[in-house]
Parts: structure tokens; sequence; C-alpha cells
């Protein structure tokens, strides 16, 4: 008996084919697209950082840094560097510039060489990092590439100098005390004190000057204003995936009617495909845009989310990003046959689309391959769009670009869903 | 009543105004398949008709074609005197689909009305018209309930209604009665004969030929995207299987002599007799049986009824 009911349920496996690849296929074609996003990190993909530099203080050991930061593989250094040439002129990019530059996304951080107040052993330069915290890896490794970059400079000018640090300090320390025994004989045994007391300062100066960390001031531009950074960055991301889900569900209406006659009796009245598909389409569109408003809300209220001030870059996003998520489930459910094959097919894409376009994981952790790659995919878009006016709060003006591709998303997908779904038309 | 097959039409000699609907010539393939193959059909207001045929003999795609549903290759389909592809025209049409083609998760009343308003029904009259139908199909205090939860006959009786909402002077009714029990069958036919008391043309497709035979004014049917027969049950029967009662008889003993107009039925392994008019020709036969030699055991009258008719125009072979 137990054997049969294997053998059953083993022959309706075989049978129902959607089942069959949802149980064997799509596990393996996730396992490989988060090998394929994650795996090619360790193979020498990993996106470079793209870094603007400003110099402001033009000496030695700034511009031996800036050349070292420049050569460094895991960095791009946007050009041109704003640095103080030998005559004091300034040329390049400004600090204000490269402010803004990170604000809008541009670049992953912009490394300012900035004049300060000498410290207590004579330092005259500050490193500051202005960091945009939406990517909360890049900070961190620029700081670590200025740091180790700044010694090596520091290092190699020393060297070019005085071919050993050791002599140079024994040079210094000697020419001292010679100078102090010529001005003044009467220093007998003082001598070699003085010698003493110059030997560990020089030292101390030049260990500090060659060996020491250099003061880094990491400055995240983007989110110490925020109440709650982390909500802003996910909201966009979890939002856009559901939509896709919801709408896709939603739009298998369309393949029931069509399964139970509905739609026949609906097209025997008045109604015409064209009725049908835009009255459907508007119905997921008002569903999508109260389902992300409710979501927003609720982050709004109990996560700090800051919609208050942002509402009219979250209006235009969600109508746009529900419109195009709307005309893309009618698509599929036109594509398909059955409310079944909706599922799987729909589940597999928007799931893939969601990896890939960073709904799932943020897209800078991605090697620059799979980032281009996931500028294909819906949600890519969306969630620009989103991140612009939440976390970079830029005006509705600098979302152009991403309301210009769901646009046509939406239009096109739209068309691709008549053209479709005209099978079932008058036959 | 005038259906006929494209070679062997002859005009109609009905006045537009009395033709509910009219096809000429309607043709149709898939492919290489022709689907409709020249029906020509007219079926007066207010009447009745039965629209029989095997699987894939092209019921559904005439139904379509009717419908608008379906391209038609060549010919005309005219309501009321105007071709169904003109505006508005097919609101004179009333559509019931076989299957349950409402809402299941809509209530009764929504139902109803949300189909009411594609059919061009709104304000007073759509309430008006919903009430009605909710009185119809006898299922006022259930006009709350979600469909989903109704049993199969109350869900036609729905489907039904949804249909007729906008009072369509030809409803098409694709087998409105399958799957039901026999009150809820008996209830359906009872609501078709209201609507026909108010003068709507009737045409449904049904596997029931009993239903055909006892509910319909005419009976049409098609094989192979043709019509083979059509008119009433009588003129179908005179058609095929002629008026003749059966008479089959088991008989024990070996008869001696040949008797005229009896002879031995393979197919039901007893003798058969065919006869006008059984009261006077049966006991005579009876007679000429015993003096042969024979001794009739059991024997049992056939009347030839719709079934016969249509399996003689159809023959036994299975269909898709």
């Amino acid at each position: 008996m137990i054997r049969t009911i294997i053998q059953i349920s083993l022959l309706r496996l075989w049978h129902n084919k959607a089942e069959l690849m949802l149980t064997f296929l799509v596990p393996i074609l996730f396992f490989s697209i988060f090998a394929w996003i994650f795996g090619s990190r360790g193979s020498g993909a990993t996106p470079q950082l793209k870094i603007a530099i400003c110099d402001e203080v033009g000496s030695d050991v700034s511009r031996a840094t800036i050349e070292i930061l420049e050569k460094s593989q895991s960095l791009r250094v946007h050009q041109p560097v704003k640095t103080v040439d030998r005559l004091g002129k300034q040329t390049g990019l400004g600090r204000a510039a490269a402010e803004s530059l990170v604000r809008r996304g541009m670049i992953s951080a912009a490394i300012v060489f900035a004049i300060s107040e000498k410290d207590a052993l004579g330092a005259e330069m500050q490193i500051e990092v202005m960091a945009d915290s939406f990517d909360q890896v890049a900070g961190q490794v620029v700081s670590a590439l200025v740091q180790k970059s700044t010694m090596t400079a520091q290092a190699q000018l020393a060297t070019l100098k005085s071919p050993s640090p050791i002599s140079q300090m024994e040079r210094q320390s000697g020419s001292a005390i010679e100078l102090a025994s010529a001005i003044d004989p009467r220093t007998g045994n003082g001598v070699e004190s003085l010698r003493s007391d110059i030997d560990m300062r020089s030292v101390e100066r030049l260990s500090h000057s060659m060996f020491q960390p250099p003061t880094i001031a990491m400055i995240d531009v983007m989110g110490q204003k925020k109440a709650n950074p982390v909500i802003a960055m996910y909201a966009a991301g979890i939002a856009v995936m559901f939509l896709l889900f919801s709408a896709t569900t939603a739009s298998g209406s369309l393949l029931d009617e069509r399964e139970n006659s509905t739609l026949e009796r609906l097209l025997c009245s008045r109604m015409t495909m064209d009725h049908l598909l835009m009255g459907k389409w508007c119905y997921l569109v008002l569903v999508g845009i109260l389902q992300t408003t409710l979501m927003f809300v609720v982050g709004a209220v109990f996560f700090g989310l800051n919609l208050v001030d942002h509402i009219d870059g979250f209006v235009v996003m969600t109508f746009v990003t529900a419109s195009a998520a709307a005309s893309f489930a009618l698509m599929l459910a036109a594509i398909c046959r059955t409310r079944t094959q909706l599922g799987w097919v729909s589940t597999i894409i928007i799931l893939s689309m969601s990896a890939l376009g960073g709904s799932m994981v943020p897209r800078y952790l991605m090697s620059e391959t799979i980032q281009r790659f996931g500028q294909f995919t819906f949600n890519a878009w969306a969630l620009d769009g989103y991140n612009k006016v939440f976390w970079r709060e830029l005006p509705i003006v600098e979302l152009r670009s991403e309301l210009t591709v769901l646009v046509i998303c939406a239009f096109v997908f739209i068309v691709i869903a008549r053209l479709f779904a005209a099978r079932w038309d008058r036959t | 009543m005038r259906a006929r097959n494209r070679e062997t039409a002859p005009e109609s000699t009905q006045s537009h105004s009395n033709i509910a609907l009219k096809l000429r010539d309607v043709e149709r393939s898939f492919g290489s398949n022709q689907a409709l193959r020249g029906i020509s059909l007219e079926v007066s207001a207010g009447e009745r008709m039965a629209l029989l045929g095997p699987n894939g003999a092209g019921k559904t795609s005439l139904v379509r074609a009717i419908c608008g549903r379906l391209r038609i290759d060549h010919g005309q389909i005219e309501l009321f005197g105007e071709s169904i592809y003109r505006p508005k025209v097919l609101d004179q049409l009333g559509v019931v689909p076989q299957d349950l083609a409402i809402y299941g998760d809509l209530t009764t009343q929504e139902n109803l009305s949300v189909f009411g308003r594609l059919h061009g029904l709104s304000g007073r009259a759509l309430k008006e018209r919903v009430e009605w139908a909710l009185t119809w199909i006898g299922l006022e205090d259930r006009r709350s309930q979600l469909t989903k939860t109704f049993s199969g006959g109350m869900k036609r009786r729905v489907n039904i209604a949804c249909g007729v909402l906008h009072t369509p002077r030809v409803l098409l009714l694709d087998e409105p009665t399958v799957g039901v029990d026999p009150q809820s069958r008996h209830r359906i036919f009872e609501m078709l004969d209201e609507l026909r008391s108010i003068g709507t043309t009737i045409i449904l497709t049904t596997h029931h030929l009993d239903e055909a035979q006892t509910q319909c004014d005419r009976i049409v049917i098609i094989d192979h995207g043709q019509v083979v027969a059509d008119g009433t049950l009588i003129d179908l029967i005179e058609q095929t299987t002629g008026s003749q009662r059966k008479v089959f008889l088991n008989i024990e003993g070996e008869m001696t002599v040949s008797i005229p107009n009896l002879e031995w039925d393979d197919a039901n392994e007893c003798f058969v007799a065919e006869m006008d008019e059984p009261a006077d020709e049966l006991p005579h036969l009876l007679h000429r049986i015993r003096a042969s030699g024979g001794n009739v055991i059991d024997l049992e009258m056939h009347q030839p009824n719709l079934h016969d008719a249509f399996i003689h125009l159809t023959g036994h072979g299975l269909r898709e």
C-alpha cells in the first residue's frame, strides 16, 4: 500500500511539470544566481570603488599619497583631482563638488587632504573621508586604503631624502649637538644631556611622521541626519519586490476568468479586451499604490522613516513604479497559459529580478558585471529612484532617468500584454 | 424553421421582423479542419430551439460565432435583420456559457450587479433587474452569500440570471443543465418558460436528448459542421427512423413457417417487427407466431424517439 502511494505521488509529480520544475530546477536556478552574484567576488571581479580626491594641502605627502591611491586596483579615481600645485594654484575638483558627487551617488567616497593647525607633533594635514553610508563597506575600505597609502607615501619620501631613517636621525641629532657645543662650550657635561634630549625628540618626531597612522576623519554625508537610515534603504527594496508579487498574483484573475469562461462572457458583453486590460491595469496600479503607501506609512510611524519631507518624490516614484509593476504583471498573465504556469514563472522571474536588482542584497555588494546586468531589471531602476528620494534627498528633477525607464517599461509591458491577449479576442 | 444545408437551401419565406436569428452560409476553418461548413439557419422570434450534435460536431464553434466571439470566414449572421458585427446589435443577445462563468468570491447580488453593468444597465433599472433576477432564480434570501458556497444547481441559476439581466430578445444557453439534479433542472426549465412567455427566443445546446425532446419546439442536429436535420421531433423521426413502432419479441420453440415482417435482430438477440398500428397489427402477429409453433414469452414495444433519430443521423462511432 505504501509503495502504491509512493508510486502515485511520483507519477503525479512526473506529469505535473510545473511542480517538477519548482522542486528540482528552481532551487538550482536560485543557487546559481546567488553563486554568480557572490561567488564572482572572490575571483577578482570585486567592484572598483569610485572615489574623488581633493587635495587642499598640496604637500609632498599628499601628492605622493594621491599617486599611490590612483594606482590602487581597488579604486577608480574621479578625474580631475583637485590639488594645489607648487605655485600655490588650485586646480581640479573642489571639496563641495566632491561632496555633491557623493550625495548624488556618483561616487562611493571623497578623500579630502585638508589643512589643519599643527598638532603637538607638528603635523599640518588632516585627511577626511566623505562617504555615503548607503554603501556600508565603501567608507571603511577607502579609509583603510588612505591610511595605508599615506604611510607608504611617508616612508617613500623619507627614503628619498635619506637612504636610512636611522642615519637621518643620527645626522639630525649629531648636528644639533655640534651646534650646541659651538654656541656654548661651557655646556660641558650638559652636552651629553642635550644629545640625549635631542635624540629622543628627533626619534619621536620622525617616527610620528613616518610610522604613526595618519588621522582620518570619517564623515557620513548622507546618513548622519537620518533618524533611522537603515529603514530608508530597505523600505524600497521590500516594497518593490512585494509590489511585483502582489501584482502578478492579482493579474492571475485574467487566467481564472479565461479558464472558467468568465472571460468569454465578459467579452460577449459591451466590454472589449482593451477595456478589460485597462480596467485591470488601473486596479493593479491602485492596489500597488495603496500597498506601497501603507508600507511606507508604517515605516514612518513605527520606524522613523521620514515620509513627510519626501512626499513629492514618494508620490511620483510610487505611481510610476506601481504602473510599471501592473503592466509587468499583466504581461506575464497574458503570456502564460494557466494560473499554475503564471505562479511558477512569476516566482522565478521576480525572485531573479529582486536578487539582481538589489531588493534582496544591496547592489554595491555585487561585482560590476552583475551590477551592469542588474540594470536590465525593473527593480534596480525603481530602487535607485526611491534611494534618490529617501536616501540622497534629491529633487524630483534628479529622478528623470529612473522615471523615464519605468514609464517606458510600463508602456512596453502593457503593449506586449495586449498583443498576447489578442489570442483571447475574437478568433 | 428553416435550417438546411447550403446546397439545398431554399429562399426563406418569412419576413425579417419575425426572424430573430439568421445564419447564411456560415463557414469557418481552423487550419485544415473545417469546423463550420456553410451553415444556414433561421430561428423565429419566440421560438425555443435545441441545437444538438455529438462532441466535435461544431456546436461550440457555431455558438461562439453567433456571439460574435468567433470570426467567420464566410457567410452572414444577423440578429433581427442586422449584422451582429454592427454596434450594439449584440445587446439583444444573452449568453449563458456552459461553465459557471460567475465570480465565486462575489455574492449573488454583486454578481448580478456587475454583469448587469457590463450589459449597459445602471441606476434604478439595474437595481430593479437585480431584484427581479433574485426572485426569478429563487435566491432572494441568499443575495448576500458568496456564490462559491452554493450548490451546483444554485450556481447554475445565478449563471443563467447573469445572462438575462439586460432582457435580451434572444438567449443562447450552452448546456444550461449540465451536472444538476432533476429538481434544479426542472426549476431551470420553469425559468426558461417564464422567459419564453415574454417572447424571448431561446436557443440551447444540450446532450440531454430528453430535454430537447420535451422542452423545445424545434430541434437542429449538426454534425461535421453541417446541419444534418432540422424540424420538430416528429419531423426528425419521420426524416430518419420513420414513425413505425418496433416490437421486440422473445420466442421459445422452433417456428416452422417464416412470418412476414418478423426478423431476427442480432444486436438485441431477439425477433423484431415494425408496425404502424400496433393495436391492429400486434394480435395478428402473435397469432401467426403461435400458429407456426413459436411461443412468445416476452415482448417490448419501442416508440422511435429523438435518440434513435440522433443515432441514425450521427452514427454509433465515438467522437472526440
